[in-house]
C-alpha cells in the first residue's frame, strides 16, 4: 500500500484525492438544507432583555420626517390590512416569506405588525439566521395609531404635557393623522386612517446593479 | 464567521470593490503563471496539441466545487446567498459559440487578453481593444436583440435541480468527468505530438 502511494505521481495523488472527496460528497447530504440553524441564545436573550431591539413609534416618526433611508420598514400583516393602511415606506412581507425576501443581513430592519407578538416572532426568526440589526416597532401599528396618528391630550394635563402634545400634533398632521383634544371619549371607529398617498410603499426589489458577468 | 462575507455584512459595498480588485489581480497573476498570457498556448487547445486550458480550467472548477461543497456542508458558506446568474439557454449557447469563435481567431478570451496586455504583448492590446469595441457595439444593438437575449428563461437553475439528483451526485459526476477529460487530453496530446513529429507544444 505504501509502495503504491509512492509510485503515484503528484497529479495522480491529486486525482485520487478528488475521487475520494467526490465519492464522499455523493453521500454527504444536502448543503442547501439550511432550515436547521444554530443560534446564540445568550446574545438573543441579552438583546431582548435590555430592550436594545426596540424602536419607539415616535422615534420612527422622526426618522420618517427626516427622510432617513438607512433602514427598511417591514409590515408583517396580511395583504388586505396592508392595503388599507401602512406606515409610509413600509414593505409588506408575510412572516413565512421573510427568509426569501431579499433582505440584506447588514441593513437595519424594523418590523411591525398590529401588536408586538408577530413582530417578536419574526424578529427571532431573523436573529436566528444571523441578521444583525433587527428591531421591533414597540407596540406595533396599534401604538403608532395611539401615539402618532391620534395622540390624545388628557383632560387633566399639565403644562409640560400640553407642550409635548403640541409638538406631537404637528407630527400627527404630517402623517395625516388627527390629534385628539376633546374631553369626551372619542369612538375608535370614527378615527379614520389617513388615505394612502402613493408612492408611499416600497417593494423589496433591490435596485438592480449591473449584472456581473462571469467568464475566463 | 460565515461566507459570503459581503452578504453577511462583514464589509461595505465600497470595500467589496477593493476586495474584488485584489482577487482580480490575483486571478490575473495565476492565469499568467499558468501560461495563459500566451495566445499560442491558448489557441493550441483548439488544435488538440496542448490541452493546458482544459486542464487548468477543469482543475479550478473541481477545486472550487469541492471546496464550496464541503464548506457549505459544515456551515461556513451559505450557498443560498452565493450569486448565481439566470439561465437563458438558447441565447447563452449561441453567445458561447460566438465567444468560442473569437477565442480561436484571436487566441484569447476576454480575461486572458488583459493578462497578456499586462505583460506587454501587442496582440493582447489589439484583442483588448476589440473586446471594448465589441462591448460598445453590443450595447448599442442591445435594444434590438433584448427580446432574444431574454428568451428561453430557466431562472436560477442548478444542474442537480434540473436533473433531479442530489447535489453530491453532481459533485462526483463532475469530478469523474474532469478526470476523464484529463486522461483524454493527455492521450490526445500524445497522438497529436506523434502526428506532428514528436513535439509537444
Amino acid at each position: 500500500m505504501k509502495n503504491l502511494f509512492e509510485k503515484l505521481s503528484g497529479s495522480q495523488k491529486l486525482a485520487a484525492a478528488a475521487i475520494l472527496l467526490g465519492l464522499f460528497a455523493a453521500f454527504a447530504g444536502d448543503p442547501f438544507d439550511n432550515t436547521y440553524t444554530k443560534i446564540n441564545t445568550k446574545e438573543i436573550a441579552l438583546d431582548a432583555m435590555n430592550n436594545s431591539d426596540k424602536v419607539d413609534v415616535r422615534e420612527l416618526a422622526e426618522w420618517l420626517i427626516e427622510a432617513k433611508a438607512d433602514f427598511r420598514l417591514i409590515d408583517l400583516r396580511t395583504e388586505e390590512k396592508f392595503n388599507e393602511y401602512f406606515i409610509p415606506s413600509a414593505a409588506n412581507i408575510q412572516p413565512a416569506e421573510l427568509m426569501n425576501a431579499n433582505l440584506m443581513r447588514n441593513e437595519k430592519i424594523v418590523l411591525y405588525a398590529d401588536e408586538n407578538t408577530t413582530a417578536a416572532q419574526a424578529w427571532f426568526l431573523l436573529k436566528s439566521k444571523d441578521y444583525k440589526a433587527v428591531y421591533i416597532l414597540e407596540g406595533g401599528l396599534d401604538m403608532w395609531k395611539d401615539k402618532v396618528l391620534f395622540p390624545k391630550l388628557a383632560s387633566d394635563a399639565d403644562a409640560e404635557e400640553k407642550m409635548e402634545f403640541a409638538k406631537f400634533s404637528e407630527v400627527s398632521k404630517f402623517f395625516g393623522g388627527m390629534p385628539q383634544t376633546g374631553l369626551e371619549e372619542i369612538d375608535k371607529a370614527e378615527q379614520k386612517l389617513p388615505e394612502l398617498k402613493l408612492p408611499a410603499s416600497t417593494t423589496l426589489d433591490i435596485p438592480k446593479k449591473k449584472k456581473k458577468r462571469e467568464g475566463c | 464567521m460565515n461566507a459570503p462575507f459581503y452578504k453577511f455584512g462583514f464589509f461595505s459595498f465600497d470595500v467589496s470593490l477593493i476586495v474584488a480588485f485584489v482577487i482580480g489581480i490575483g486571478f490575473g497573476f495565476m492565469l499568467e503563471r499558468g501560461g495563459f498570457g500566451n495566445a499560442r498556448i491558448l489557441a493550441a487547445q483548439f488544435y488538440f496539441t496542448n490541452m493546458r486550458v482544459l486542464k487548468v480550467m477543469f482543475t479550478a472548477i473541481v477545486t472550487a466545487m469541492i471546496g464550496i461543497f464541503y464548506l457549505s456542508l459544515i456551515g461556513w458558506v451559505d450557498l443560498s446567498l452565493v450569486y448565481l446568474s439566470d439561465t437563458y439557454i438558447v441565447p447563452q449557447v449561441i453567445g458561447g459559440l460566438i465567444l468560442g469563435f473569437g477565442f480561436v481567431i484571436g487566441g484569447y478570451c476576454p480575461g486572458t487578453s488583459f493578462v497578456s496586455l499586462a505583460t506587454g504583448r501587442y496582440d493582447g492590446l489589439v484583442f483588448a481593444l476589440g473586446v471594448v469595441a465589441g462591448i460598445f457595439v453590443f450595447g448599442e444593438l442591445f435594444p434590438y436583440i433584448s427580446d432574444f437575449f431574454y428568451s428561453t428563461p430557466m431562472g436560477k437553475v442548478r444542474l442537480n435541480e434540473w436533473l433531479g439528483v442530489s447535489y453530491g451526485m453532481i459533485v462526483l459526476a463532475v469530478v469523474l468527468m474532469a478526470l476523464g477529460a484529463f486522461a483524454a487530453a493527455e492521450w490526445g496530446e500524445k497522438v497529436m505530438a506523434k502526428k506532428n513529429g514528436g513535439v509537444i507544444e
